[in-house]
């Protein structure tokens, strides 16, 4: 390609995967290239090197030359959920309340089979619970207690605190972690604790950091709060120490830009902030945060996000252009009090383990998956079970000459020859029609998934646009989209890339929660509205602190910050809540109150319905919410010419024999990159590029806009 | 279904298989060749030469006397307890708990049952001591047959193996 060096590279995506580094530039004209290198899981920073020399060399520019230009970078990355996973984390020590020492090992029942297949869920043999973070030989309850209400009962023992301070020093503590019973209510004694721990730590000389819930995640649900905090202290800093190395690296090649990294609320945040946890999932989030984006500039606001990769399908919904957030998810097998971008994930993925039951005699996908090895068709991968891979190849979705752009040969017969004598010979069926059923079968799974999380949640899947993303979504697109009734289909031209690319349109954005309780009747005396609202603001101005604390970090300034407050809000005795951006900047008076809960109303009937609506029973705030974000710049869509219906010449790469529906048919073959904005495509047709594949069957046809997006319909 | 080796299921059977593959065992359908392997497991943890048929437990078998080709229930060091249709209970040696002394051995006081409803028969073998069934019956209940196996329908119609020899 040739060079080009009119245009200036502003943005950076990455998404450091377990096996692939994703990376993404943005030019400000909105032309793009993706890079791929393998992980190193001992030096991220040069796998983001290597995956950046892949991506920059389609423009034929180097490192050295692009880092000092681009003006934001957004990292995201498995690392840190690596880490809790294979329990590498510091050597924490844990204070708590004096009896409850076994809480956090026991855990919660559901922490032994979070993240289970449903088979196995029900399958109680395979429950099992993970080794603890910290082990009761490093846990210490003091006396201490302060009821539900937040008053103190029992007032803390500070000997006590002295004592296991010392202990926990002894017994080899890098961090000390302090989460007391109800200190979300009630925030003194643990503050105390907090105190007394590091005036012992101080007269010990020794040099640890100190973590007190109230100080990172003062939300309700004991569990939560105490797991997230532990996380925080066993996790986060030897991130830091990774995501630092990454960011020296890039200063090394002149990069003036400050490392941001993907968090679970959906926005980025700055690899010096105090809170870390938040980044411990960030990758697949990125694709919701694109969706987004992309959704504002088609001017849709309804978005079923789905994401294939080899092993899960991800599904994510955008109504009214904002996503859900889910206030205590659970990541690693551990139930967390952590904002987190709402999405359903279920395990087939185009990687997926294909078997028969050996006594139904039906076809079982997953739950395992060959991940990066791809199937039995790529001889080096040494599996000999039946991957959905194989499947593709064997009837012509996938070409073997170019997968991964080449990077490795797939063998078609060796993925015959297993599908023969695995799938296809004992049910007898032909390799073909044995392979199309696996391939339906996924089709018709993931098209179930989807339909069932739209109208589950009360929505009409006709009023949604569908973006479809991962490696392998496009190769799928048309199979779990047919019939569902999507207002549009889209498939953008980065698919591959697209985690990386949204997480380079999130903005920088500090996300702080508290829980509150706050109730006021429907008909309450505008006094009692008033004294609600004062709670509430000072729940928010306590937020605010910690808010631009994090940006003075970085070199903000106060009133650089645009502060978004928010409340989580609930007719009283219901059990869930909503998230409300709040529709005045600051509650004092009973005429704000009433601004709140009208707001409140009106997304209640949005959401359910307006008869569902029960203000006799009052209103409760169970959380004060605060966001704060400054302006960063974001990747701007390519706008290109509309160059007619006709694809070019040079596009056309021939035919391929393609399998579906009981027949073999020649399907034509084009190259992504050099079909042009306005080219319609009819199929059967298999549009390729180095990684991803966009498969047309006969009964759908394309269109590529001018953002280089692709929209899918079925030829009625 | 997935295929494992002759390794792994001995783990499998010390307990030591990585939770990982034992995870995959457990959700996976049963691997065909999976009992074979199992009995070859056990066999080799054995020290006497007779064929284990089939395992009643961690330390109790049916084997084939491999004397005789009778098939007898038998104790890992080796003691017979007799004929594999009969009761091997009946030939172990018995301690029961009925009292509340002996309960209190194996529960704190006040927490175990009311020996007057209910009972512990323990059944150990008479030549190493080793400890293989325990009973809670109420007092008067007779001695529970716990298993009565049709190995000829197991092995023919479940597993597929040649049924192996037996003298009467």
């Amino acid at each position: 390609m040739q060079v080009q060096t009119a245009a200036r590279v502003q943005v950076m995506g990455i998404d450091a995967g377990g096996t692939m580094t994703d990376t993404f530039f943005v030019r400000d004209d909105g032309r793009f290239v993706v890079g791929k290198a393998q992980s190193n899981p001992a030096d991220e920073s040069l796998a983001i090197f290597n995956s950046s020399q892949d991506a920059l060399a389609h423009w034929g520019r180097d490192v050295d030359e692009v880092y000092p230009e681009l003006a934001t970078c957004v990292y995201s990355g498995t690392a840190m959920l690596n880490r809790i996973l294979s329990r590498k984390g510091l050597d924490v020590g844990l204070i708590c309340n004096r009896g409850f020492e076994q809480i956090h090992s026991m855990g919660r029942a559901l922490q032994s089979y979070l993240g289970y297949a449903l088979e196995d869920r029900i399958h109680l043999n395979t429950h099992r619970y993970d080794e603890p973070l910290v082990p009761v030989s490093r846990t210490r309850g003091v006396t201490e207690r302060t009821d539900v209400q937040g008053k103190v009962v029992i007032p803390l023992r500070e000997e006590e605190v002295r004592q296991a301070t010392r202990d926990l020093v002894e017994a080899g503590s890098q961090a000390i972690v302090i989460c007391l019973l109800q200190s979300h209510k009630n925030e003194s004694s643990e503050q105390r604790a907090r105190d007394l721990v590091r005036d012992e730590l101080k007269r010990l000389k020794a040099d640890i950091p100190v973590f007190a819930s109230v100080d990172y995640y003062p939300s309700r649900k004991e569990s939560h709060r105490m797991n997230t905090t532990i996380l925080e202290a066993y996790g986060a800093e030897p991130s830091r120490q990774t995501l630092k190395k990454v960011s020296d690296r890039f200063k090394k090649h002149g990069a003036k830009f400050d490392l941001r990294v993907m968090a679970t609320h959906g926005g980025t945040i700055s690899w010096k902030a105090k809170e870390l946890a938040r980044t411990i999932v960030s990758g697949p989030i990125g694709g919701v945060i694109g969706s987004k984006l992309l959704g504002e500039y088609l001017g849709d606001e309804n978005i079923a996000c789905s994401d294939i990769g080899g092993t899960s399908f991800d599904v994510a919904l955008i109504t009214k252009g904002s996503f859900a957030i889910k206030s205590d998810p659970d990541m690693a097998r551990l139930v967390l009090s952590l904002p987190l971008v709402a999405m359903d994930s279920v395990g087939a993925g185009a990687g997926s383990f294909v078997r028969i039951d050996p006594y139904s005699k039906s076809i079982k996908l997953g739950p395992d998956s060959a991940g990066y090895r791809v199937g039995t068709c790529w001889p080096e991968s040494g599996l000999d079970t039946v991957s959905v891979s194989d499947c593709h190849v064997v009837l012509g979705y996938l070409n073997p000459e170019n997968f991964l752009g080449g990077a490795i040969k797939l063998d078609v017969q060796r993925a015959r020859d297993h599908i023969k004598a695995q799938i296809a010979d004992p049910l007898g069926l032909s390799v073909e029609d044995a392979a199309a059923g696996v391939i339906e079968l996924l089709d018709l799974t993931l098209s179930e998934y989807l339909r069932a999380n739209i109208s589950a949640k009360g929505y009409n899947p006709a009023e949604f646009t569908c973006f479809s993303y991962g490696g392998a979504g496009p190769v799928h697109t048309y199979g779990y989209t047919e019939g569902v009734g999507f207002k549009d289909v889209v498939v953008p031209a980065w698919a591959a890339g697209f985690s990386a690319f949204g997480c380079a349109c999130a903005d920088f954005e500090y996300r702080y929660d508290k829980s509150v309780d706050l109730g006021v009747a429907q008909f309450a005396s505008d006094a009692e509205k008033a004294a609600a609202c004062a709670s509430l603001q000072q729940a928010w101005e306590e937020l605010a602190v910690k808010v631009i604390d994090e940006f003075v970090i970085n070199g903000y300034k106060p009133e650089d910050v645009m502060l978004i407050p928010g409340y989580k809000m609930q007719y009283m005795g219901q059990l869930n809540d909503l998230e409300i951006v709040s529709p005045v900047s600051s509650a004092a008076t009973a005429a704000d109150w009433n601004q709140i809960i009208e707001t409140f109303e009106n997304t209640y009937g949005r959401v359910y319905a307006n008869s569902a609506r029960s203000p006799e029973l009052g209103f409760s705030i169970t959380g004060a919410i605060l966001r704060g974000m400054v302006v960063t710049q974001k990747p701007v869509l390519p706008e290109d010419p509309d160059c007619g219906p006709n694809p070019p010449k040079e596009a056309y790469l021939g035919t391929r024999p393609f399998y579906r529906h009981k027949r073999w048919v020649e399907a034509a073959l084009w190259k992504m990159e050099a079909l042009k904005a306005g080219n319609h495509i009819v199929g059967p047709a298999i549009i390729e590029s180095d990684a991803t594949t966009f498969v047309v069957p006969d009964g759908f046809e394309t269109t590529v806009d001018k953002h280089r997006l692709f929209h899918l319909k079925e030829v009625k | 279904m997935s295929t494992y080796t002759n390794e792994q299921v001995a783990h499998l059977v010390e307990g030591s298989l990585d939770w990982e593959t034992t995870f995959r065992m457990l959700s996976m359908p049963k691997d065909n060749s999976r009992f074979e392997q199992y009995l070859k497991a056990l066999q080799a943890k054995v020290s006497f030469k007779d064929k284990i048929v089939l395992p009643l437990g961690p330390h109790l078998y049916i084997v084939q006397s491999a004397k005789t080709k009778q098939w007898v229930t038998q104790c890992d060091c080796g003691h017979v307890f007799g004929d594999y249709r009969e009761n091997w209970k009946l030939h172990a040696a018995i301690y029961v708990r009925d009292t509340e002394e002996a309960m209190t051995e194996v529960y704190p006081k006040l927490m175990a049952p009311d020996t007057q409803w209910q009972v512990y028969r323990e059944y150990y073998c008479p030549s190493c001591g080793t400890m293989h069934d325990v009973e809670a019956p109420t007092p008067w209940y007779p001695v529970i047959h716990d298993f009565e196996p049709d190995i000829e329908a197991f092995y023919k119609d479940w597993v597929g193996l040649p049924v192996p020899e037996r003298a009467d």
